[in-house]
């Protein structure tokens, strides 16, 4: 055997060692039985038969029927004339030739015993070379490098499945690893910059043997802004993470009570910012999911709008729904999108105003947090918009149908 | 020297600009590809820092239109200030023209010490040790002296001396100075150069001592090379 035949038997820890011995055993056993019934059936068939009611003693009646003087007396005189030298030789030839028979049946026996054993081993073997394969390269496959494919190609059989299954698997976790480490990535580059404004300004007036309890004073108020705006970024990048998987809440939400009580929640800081919260609420929307990420979806739209609406706009908010989909509308008329960005607004970090959104602590993942809890619950995010004249965010959800 | 700070962070510029003047640059700065593109084309900057995403035109964008189009006759040395650091980074400043790279959040001691060594690398620009005559002014430990004498400089007249001995026994004129030793808040119609000059001159000549830096009527000024008698 070679060497993936011991794993393999290392991965089967029975006490009939390799799945390939079991089958070729199984395989030889199943066959020696039935060619030992087969045999078994015509050596007893054959031994009754002969044994039941010699040949002799139906010729001897027959001759004597011809003869006209087939009544008992004779027939029984005659039987026993006859026994001491016919019956005796026709048993003897009986005997030996359910002798020679037993001897040959034995002899084929361990024959196809054999035989099968070999005949099993060698199919066995074939079948089972692809399992070997993939397990190989299971083996060869760690979480850092996910890039090897079984790649089994031949025929499309049951095993074919299994590789092309696990290959589609592979691919699944590729992308998914791929995402992280992106994410992780980009992370990473987006707290490197408040950590640059710390360190620069802390080296600066540190290494300043002229610098005054003003110059260090002007320092922290920066290094103060960069580890706000750090924590605000740590805190959405949690929350992000938190959202990366789908939810495991499942409950009927009310969607017109969730947005209602969200715009509730949004109205003291609409009208510290100028701006005029219009809502038209309609109850018995229901869709299926967690109530928590849901309000926080509506929370990160209301607050882009009223952002952009700050200083006397008007943001509007309504709820509907068509055959399928609940849908919950933000509409503002801020200065909407330029058309270029339209398709990148619910990226990671996408920010339509770098600086301003800098200072105001924004960290670029409030709209991508809202896509990722509406992919959550089996639906969507979508974005309108005319540069100039305002956007329109609608957050579309499966309906709840009550079955 | 004259560098040009850019960067899209108000915070981080602010802090790198200060740092700079500090080691006795004269420092400008742009806060977005456009402007620095703008203050670049006029002014013949001895290095910038670049940042290298911007909103609009990009570090990469900026630096290969400097590229494209150099301003002056010796093109700036331009250093690479980003939050991105992949090799594929890396390896798309270097092409579009970018002499180094320094991956955020940076010590601001390295980064001084890479604008020392970019600036080094120009013909005409000699180590991080200058010498004329019994002059000897120490870039890196930020020193000057004369003979056994330490002179006492501030940051001004420090970065004046050096574009002098970076290159001694040329006529240097006051436009010159202006455009390389100070910076963009210097007001040209003052006489700021040539007072800075007469106090460079009297701290480096004490009375009785050699005179070093002459005035040439009508074009500027000169450090003198080769005293003329020993």
């Amino acid at each position: 055997m070679n060497r993936t035949g011991v794993g393999l038997a290392g991965r089967f820890p029975d006490r009939f060692g390799s799945l390939r011995t079991r089958l070729a055993l199984l395989y030889s056993i199943v066959l020696f039985a039935l060619a030992a019934v087969m045999v078994g059936g015509i050596y007893l068939g054959l031994s009754r038969a002969l044994s039941e009611q010699p040949t002799s003693h139906l010729a001897r009646f027959e001759q004597l029927a011809q003869e006209g003087s087939a009544d008992q007396a004779s027939l029984s005189v005659d039987q026993q004339e006859d026994r001491p030298w016919l019956v005796i030789f026709e048993e003897e030839v009986n005997r030996r030739a359910l002798e020679r028979l037993r001897a040959y049946s034995f002899t084929a026996l361990a024959g196809v015993f054999l035989g099968s054993l070999a005949v099993g081993w060698y199919v066995a073997g074939l079948v089972l070379r692809p399992i070997s394969r993939i397990s190989a390269v299971a083996r060869e496959i760690t979480a850092t490098d996910l890039s090897r494919r079984i790649e089994l190609g031949g025929s499309s059989d049951e095993l074919r499945d299994l590789a092309d299954t696990f290959d589609e698997m592979l691919d699944r976790l590729d992308e998914a690893f791929e995402g992280q480490r992106r994410f992780v990535q980009e992370a990473s580059h987006e707290l490197r910059n408040p950590l640059a404004v710390l360190r620069t300004n802390l080296d600066v007036v540190m290494a300043d043997p002229e610098a005054g309890p003003e110059d260090f004073r002007a320092a922290g108020r920066v290094s103060l802004r960069a580890a706000e705006r750090m924590s605000a970024l740590v805190d959405d990048l949690l929350l992000y993470a938190h959202h990366e998987r789908p939810d495991s809440r499942r409950e009927p939400i009310d969607v017109g009570a969730v947005v209602g009580e969200t715009v509730e929640d949004f109205a003291a800081a609409a009208s510290r910012s100028g701006v005029v919260l219009d809502h038209d609420r309609i109850d018995g929307l229901e869709v299926v999911g967690d109530a928590v990420a849901l309000r926080r979806a509506v929370a990160n739209l209301l607050s882009n709008a009223i952002r952009v609406s700050a200083g006397g706009g008007t943001v509007r908010v309504s709820v509907g729904r068509d055959e399928e989909m609940v849908w919950a509308s933000v509409i503002d008329h801020g200065p909407g999108i330029a058309v270029g960005d339209v398709d990148r607004v619910f990226q990671r970090f996408w920010r339509g105003d770098r600086a301003s959104a800098r200072e105001a602590g924004r960290s670029g993942l409030g709209l991508a947090i809202v896509r990722q809890i509406a992919e959550g619950h089996g639906g969507r995010s979508t974005v309108r918009s005319v540069e100039g004249e305002g956007a329109t965010f609608t957050l579309w959800l499966p309906r709840y149908v009550d079955s | 020297m004259r560098i040009l700070v850019v960067d899209d962070e108000a915070d981080l510029l602010d802090a790198v600009a200060r740092g700079l003047r500090r080691e006795g640059y004269a420092v400008d700065t742009a806060d977005g590809g456009a402007e620095a593109i703008e203050k670049a084309t006029f002014i013949p900057y001895d290095l910038i820092c670049l940042d290298l995403t911007m909103p609009g035109i990009d570090g990469l964008e900026v630096c290969s239109t400097l590229r494209a189009d150099p301003p002056g006759e010796v093109p700036p040395r331009i250093l690479m200030l980003t939050a991105r650091d992949t090799v594929e980074d890396r390896i798309r400043g270097l092409d579009v023209g970018a002499d180094d790279y320094l991956v955020k959040p940076f010590a601001f001691d390295e980064l001084s010490a890479r604008i020392r060594s970019l600036l080094r690398r120009d013909p005409g620009r000699s180590g991080a040790v200058l010498e004329v005559g019994d002059v000897v002014l120490d870039t890196a430990r930020h020193r000057a002296s004369r003979g056994e004498r330490d002179l006492d400089l501030t940051a001004k007249e420090f970065a004046l001396l050096r574009y002098f001995m970076t290159r001694p026994g040329d006529v240097v004129s006051q436009e010159v100075l202006l455009d390389h030793v100070w910076d963009e808040h210097a007001d040209p119609f003052t006489n700021t150069v040539r007072v800075t000059v007469g106090t460079l001159r009297r701290k480096l000549s004490l009375e009785g001592e050699e005179p070093l830096l002459e005035t040439v009527v009508g074009s500027g000024y000169r450090l003198v090379d080769e005293p003329v008698d020993r």
